[in-house]
């Protein structure tokens, strides 16, 4: 129900949790009332449910911890109530999408605010904006919110669509109208996360630093999720003041905003149904413990004490307690056997028809990517220094120098993740200079990471996806309702690039589970997936065993064909093998550049790295 | 209801398995009950030998003393009308055997002082439960919305704690009653007695919290002052609800040059905006007076600060001194519970005994039948002297006690903080006009 | 333009101020240090406020109700920490907001059940009662006390912070707590002293407000929220800007009661999103902590 965008099977499995879902909510007012729970408790379960639905998107699948969904939740509601009672319309239908535009309408200013910040300080300012929606709401808006008292007499829905017009009368009724809505919710819901929406999504959750430098607008796709959060919490509003007749002003409390957060952590966030189980546990404790006899006012107290024992106890929530359990019922099953490749199986030995020794000196190419007099400058510390530098379409270029010549600067300035005090990057005549890291590899400049930057939760297969993703949909496409795994040029490129760097066998395996060296390889691999015409290479050799020093040679070699690479590595036995050329670096200047032979024997490059009195000057390409 | 179901051209049920649907075990209008008509859950809920009431009191958040107080009087209530003792030996109709006969079961839940879980719970004890009556509020936005709840589902509401006058205001409804004295009712009360002990063209000055109710009191308040005293209110400090240090209002109230202080805030903000009154000297400058006393009020504050201030509530247990029902009901109190009731807990023990006796009249639990033996104005001998409810607008008619806090050393006991000074008759005091209450039909 | 108010108002603003100021403090050293984002700060506030009401009750002295609050509230901070908060140091930001918000309701309504939902007396000390004529108005001579008493417990707290070793440890763990482990130091002892005076921060300005506010269990909810809207405009982890912060907070309460007092805590959350959006490490933060 969870991670199962790359579970494939028949189509009965794939649907399981619709399914499954349908049948609870159908199920649901006949199981309550046995345990003393009303047919008000489980609209009440499924309204929350909705509401949770969009925030489990925003923080489960996104990562977003957000404290002010009560503003759209509110938003909406007395958007609706108040369309209602006025009397504006009849037509609940009307008035519920009113409420659910409302509340997206809000997301979306109150996201762009918002999302500025991450982490805690979005946290709190979300909770700020949702506090000032509650003050509003209590004075100055008073009048058509009913202030305090807020809007009684909300009228049992009339359906209207067009031609004929439903009468909910009954509770009954009105409980099958939340059981469609929260079906078609969760239905959607999921659709929304196996699109290649989704998949950027659970990307930006697991590394956003690496969502964004494979070349997706990590910004749009947040506000994105946020909007579609509010969208439910609209809605799902609007429900609250139909299903009880009355819209009350607690809907913009901060404890709503909390009970929602509190309700998702108990389900299990990342589950889409979390909140529905955290609200049903939650709501169900509230009531059944208020009924023990002569408890009093301590019931609270002990739904209190019972809530921090599940948080400590739970990590994942029930939910999360679930997919734990039924993954180790399911047994360690053969990895990758669930995940054959999609096309036509591409060879997987290394292919013996590309050349093995590779070494071309194309010194009068064109030229591909170059910098000039490229500059950083940290206050005080001059990290780069004036550094020039072209490279020739096809070449294999090696950057080196001692620590702290400025190598990893220099060559986040290429890669367009830190902006240069002065000096331009250049790439097939294109200026790329501070245009960002997402726009740099969308126009083909990828980067690889010296410390392994992988989207820890998923598999290997969902890491290169997201890659392959950024290049076929741009830096930002509003997809969410196609399923990421049907695209079939997506996964053609994800099968060949899972060849290349030889996991195609290791399809399945959750990225926590791989060796190191394959975690490397899979680091190198998610770069190759944007189809890259120039590829950045930090460290790719660091933390390597001699086998798999040489395994990963080989495996650049292959990959360079028709492709640029520069490098930074500090093993020179690799260097040597693998350059056409090299720059050296050193006090953030330029000391020296050619062949590997002309940089042997270049006495500044043997000063600088074991300290000598002779004297350094840059050097002329 | 009835005009919009012409327009419906079918019944669809969109979602598979429809045809479990018949078995669902919710209110659904029966049509099975040859004798009596189907109202609400009557005669559903009062098959057996119990009849059931809900009863919803804030017991956690910024209310749960009063809440805790309505609650006792809810359960001293109950326990007499089951088994006898209190007031029930001096209404007539009463037996101590129940009522009709049938045993009173609650159930309560805590409204955490939100009106939403106060709405949810009584929905739940409405639907699950099948409550032939429901009861308990201690703010007017429960209040409210439980009323639009009573019209819903036919089931009647017995108002608890709530003084705005919009209750029984233009958002009365016809299956709710309500016994406390309104806004309008408590300033009409006071006007005369602060007329006289404080005398006639005084300059007030009022701090109001910032919603439906506060407002109410203080145009009430302000308009009765006026007409009949010539006060003149040099302005109002409104502060949001909730306020805790009331510093910067004070010092304006402080500075304005008013004869008196007229509080509106109610509960927590009651005991807060006093005390920082007497440390920013407002009380050593001018006379309070509080148009409705909370219920802890004074127990909270201490008479240093109560002292000399003017007020109403709906009910003191000193009355037990003027009034044989009013002794009654305190000492039964406070046998059971140890302390002195405060008005809450009066207004829940009152309101379940006048519902009990007009049940016992109307010989029926008929919702109709209950209400019509509401609206006939029978008169009670309760702690407050004589009371009924008006059919107009179902705002009982009853005495409003007024109020002055005594000095430390005139107390008696420590439970002694307010002398009686006038008790204005219900019909004196009730608004002629019905505060634009048009009820609906049953 | 009334002069005499505008100054009473801006004077009040300067003690509305100061009392969020010590709670502002205690909440900032935690987040700053720990990490942890602490919601039952407001309970620790409401606790310190009943230890000392019960201290006054048994011996009359209001010094040793001052105490009370703050050592019991530095016992509770310490059994907590040890018991609970510890086990959440390497669990998501989540969790931790949790099983505080949790620890929240479990000590307010505790407190409820022992003393139920009336508001205690803790009256106002005999060296605090009356008014002090300022020359433009007539200000509360205990209101003008806890200006002092909070400024008292700002220097045993910078002098804690600035001149001890075990303070020089907190600050370079609220600067790099990945450093602090490293070099060896016992981190555990660190974190129990941040959150041991963290808790003991919001005691002690719980029992010093009692006599101002009324004391009920609910009382550190609206502080609570205040509080972090505090350390958000002042910096998160940042001593000064906790006290100027605090400062500035209880200028804008005060000052838009004066104008309007339906939007005070509106302008509140206002300046907390403005300063959110403009500069995110508020104040005196550092840049790009996190």
């Amino acid at each position: 129900m969870s991670e199962g965008a790359t579970r494939r099977g028949g189509p009965f499995r794939e649907r399981l949790p619709e399914i499954v879902v349908g049948l609870a909510v159908i199920a649901l007012p006949f199981a309550l009332p046995p345990i003393g729970g009303t047919l008000d408790l489980a609209q009440r379960i499924l309204d929350w449910g909705l509401f949770g639905l969009g925030f489990d998107i925003l923080f489960g699948f996104t990562g977003l911890l957000a404290f002010g969904q009560a503003a759209f939740f509110g938003a909406g509601g007395f958007t609706a109530a108040y369309l209602l009672t006025a009397p504006y319309t009849e037509n609940a239908v009307l008035a519920l999408a009113a409420g659910t535009v409302v509340g997206a309408v809000l997301g979306l200013i109150i996201g762009l605010l918002s999302l500025r910040r991450s982490g805690i300080y979005f946290a709190m300012l979300t909770l700020a904006f949702g506090e000032m929606a509650y003050f509003l709401e209590i004075s100055p808006l008073a009048k058509w919110t009913g202030g305090e008292n807020g809007i009684a007499g909300v009228p049992t829905p009339t359906l209207g669509f067009g031609l004929f017009t439903l009468n909910l009368e009954t509770p009954d009724d009105v409980y099958w109208l939340l059981a469609v809505l929260f079906f078609l919710g969760f239905w959607l819901a999921r659709r929304i996360i196996r699109s290649p929406l989704g998949l950027v999504l659970r990307a930006i959750r697991d590394n956003e630093t690496r969502a964004s430098a494979v070349g997706h607008d990590v910004q749009k796709y947040k506000l994105t999720a946020f909007v579609i959060a509010a969208a439910y919490a609209g809605l799902a509003g609007g429900l609250l003041g139909l299903l009880q007749g009355y819209m009350p002003p607690d809907a913009f409390y901060l404890d709503t905003s909390g009970q929602l957060v509190v309700q998702t952590v108990i389900g299990g966030a990342g589950t889409l149904v979390g909140p529905a189980i955290g609200a049903a546990v939650w709501l169900y404790l509230y009531t059944a413990l208020q009924q023990v006899a002569d408890i009093g006012s301590l019931w609270k107290m002990f739904l209190g004490a019972i809530f921090v024992v599940l948080v400590t106890v739970l990590r994942g929530g029930i939910g999360g307690g679930f997919v734990l359990l039924w993954r180790r019922v399911r047994g360690a099953r053969k990895e990758g056997s669930l995940d054959a490749p999609m096309t036509a199986p591409v060879g997987q030995a290394p292919a013996t028809t590309m050349p093995v020794d590779r070494r071309r000196a194309r010194r009068d190419g064109p030229v591909v990517l170059s910098a000039t007099e490229l500059t950083k400058r940290y206050s005080g510390l001059l990290a780069v220094d004036r550094v020039s530098f072209e490279l020739m379409d096809g070449e294999i270029r090696a950057v080196i120098g001692p620590n702290g010549a400025g190598k990893s600067t220099f060559f986040n300035m290429l890669a367009g993740v830190v902006p240069p005090t002065s000096g331009d990057v250049h790439f097939k005549g294109d200026r790329l200079t501070g245009l960002g890291v997402a726009v740099v590899c969308q126009r083909g400049l990828a980067k690889s990471f010296q410390i392994n930057q992988l989207f820890g939760t998923l598999s290997v297969r969902e890491n290169v996806l997201i890659a392959a993703l950024a290049r076929h949909l741009g830096k930002f496409r509003l997809s969410l309702l196609r399923n990421v795994l049907r695209i079939s040029d997506l996964a053609r490129l994800v099968d060949e690039t899972l060849a290349a760097v030889q996991l195609s066998d290791r399809a399945g395996t959750p990225v926590s589970n791989l060796a190191y060296g394959e975690k490397r390889r899979l680091e190198i691999g998610l770069a190759l997936a944007t189809r890259p015409q120039v590829l950045l290479l930090d460290e790719p050799m660091a933390g390597m065993s001699p086998n798999e020093r040489t395994d990963t040679v080989r495996l650049l070699k292959r990959i360079a064909e028709g492709i640029s690479i520069v490098i930074v590595e500090h093993d020179m036995d690799v260097i040597f093998e693998l350059a056409d050329r090299i720059t050296v670096l050193y006090n953030g200047g330029k000391i020296a550049e050619g062949t590997p032979e002309q940089i042997q024997a270049d006495p500044h490059v043997r000063a600088a790295y074991l300290g000598s009195p002779v004297a350094h000057e840059p050097a002329r390409g | 209801m009835a005009a919009r179901r012409d327009k419906t051209v079918t019944r669809r049920r969109v979602l598979k398995g429809a045809a479990a649907l018949g078995a669902l075990p919710f209110i659904r209008p029966a049509s099975s009950f040859a004798a009596d008509e189907t109202i609400g859950n009557f005669p559903a809920g009062v098959q057996g030998n119990t009849a059931f009431v809900g009863v919803t009191s804030p017991l956690t958040g910024a209310y749960s003393a009063d809440g805790e107080d309505l609650l006792k009087g809810y359960q001293l209530a109950i326990e007499h009308l089951n088994n006898g003792g209190g007031l029930v030996g001096k209404i007539p109709t009463l037996t101590g055997k129940g009522v009709l006969g049938k045993k009173i079961e609650y159930k309560y839940a805590d409204t955490q002082t939100q009106p939403n879980p106060a709405v949810q719970a009584q929905t739940g004890f409405i639907t699950q439960n099948k409550a032939i009556m429901f009861t308990g509020c201690v703010s007017s936005a429960e209040a409210i919305a439980l009323e639009k709840l009573a019209q819903r589902y036919k089931v009647i509401n017995m108002v608890g704690c709530s003084g705005a006058n919009e209750t029984t205001g233009k958002d009365c409804q016809r299956y709710a009653f309500r016994s406390q004295p309104s806004a309008y009712m408590a300033a009409k009360a006071l006007t005369p007695v602060l007329g006289k002990e404080l005398g006639k063209n005084l300059k007030s000055v009022y701090l109001v919290p910032d919603y439906a109710y506060g407002h109410s009191v203080e145009q009430s308040t302000g308009e009765f002052t006026a007409n009949q005293l010539g006060w003149k209110s040099l302005g109002s400090q409104v502060c949001p609800l909730g306020t805790t240090d009331y510093s910067s209002y004070l010092l304006n109230i402080a500075n304005s040059g008013a004869d008196v202080f007229v509080n509106v805030a109610f509960g927590a903000d009651a005991v807060a905006s006093c005390k920082q009154a007497k440390q920013f000297g407002v009380l050593d400058k001018m006379k309070m007076i509080v148009p409705n006393i909370s219920a802890f009020q004074a127990k909270e504050l201490g008479a240093e600060i109560m002292q000399g201030v003017y007020g109403t509530l709906d009910f003191w247990w000193t009355l037990a001194e003027q009034n044989e029902a009013a002794k009654i009901f305190v000492d039964a109190f406070d046998a059971k519970f140890k302390y002195k009731p405060s008005w809450p807990a009066h207004i829940a023990y009152t309101q379940m005994m006048c519902w009990a006796d007009a049940v016992e009249r109307a010989k029926s639990y008929n919702p109709h039948l209950v209400i019509k033996a509401l609206e006939e104005g029978h008169k009670l001998q309760l702690p407050l002297g004589e009371v009924w409810y008006r059919a107009e607008d179902h705002q009982q008619v009853r005495a409003v006690p007024v109020v002055v806090g005594k000095k430390p050393g005139e107390m008696r006991n420590p439970d002694d903080y307010f002398r009686i000074v006038g008790l204005t008759p219900g019909p004196d005091v009730v608004p002629p006009d019905f505060l634009g209450c048009k009820l609906p039909s049953v | 333009m009334n002069w005499p108010l505008l100054f009473a108002q801006v004077f009040n603003g300067l003690t509305l101020g100061a009392l969020l100021v010590l709670v502002a403090m205690g909440l900032t050293i935690i987040f700053g240090a720990l990490g942890v984002v602490n919601f039952a700060h407001g309970s620790f506030y409401a606790l310190g406020a009943y230890a000392g009401v019960v201290a006054y009750k048994y011996s009359g002295s209001f010094l040793l109700a001052m105490v009370s609050g703050a050592v019991v509230l530095l016992v509770v901070g310490v059994i907590i920490e040890r018991g609970l908060i510890r086990l959440y140091y390497n669990r998501p930001k989540e969790d931790q907001i949790l099983v505080t918000f949790g620890v929240a309701i479990v000590v307010v309504e505790a407190i409820r059940a022992h003393f139920g939902g009336l508001a205690q007396h803790l009256p106002v000390p005999s060296w605090g009662e009356g008014a002090v004529n300022l020359g433009l108005t007539y200000y509360p001579t205990y209101r003008i006390e806890v200006l002092g008493i909070v400024a008292c417990a700002l220097v045993a707290l910078y002098l804690v912070l600035f001149r001890t070793k075990i303070g020089l440890i907190v600050r370079a763990g609220i600067e790099d707590p990945l450093i602090v482990n490293i070099l060896g130091i016992n981190v555990t002892r660190t974190f129990l002293t941040v959150f041991g005076l963290g808790t003991m921060a919001a005691g002690f300005a719980g029992v010093i407000n009692g006599p101002i506010v009324t004391v009920t269990p609910d009382m550190g909810a609206d502080v609570l929220v205040q509080s972090f809207v505090v350390i958000v405009i002042g910096g998160v982890g940042s001593f000064w800007g906790a006290l100027v912060g605090g400062l500035i907070a209880g200028e804008i309460l005060s000052l838009t009661a004066m104008v309007q007092p339906a939007y005070s805590q509106v302008m509140l959350f206002a300046a907390m999103a403005v300063v959110l959006i403009l500069r995110p490490q508020g104040l005196f933060g550092v840049q790009g902590r996190q």
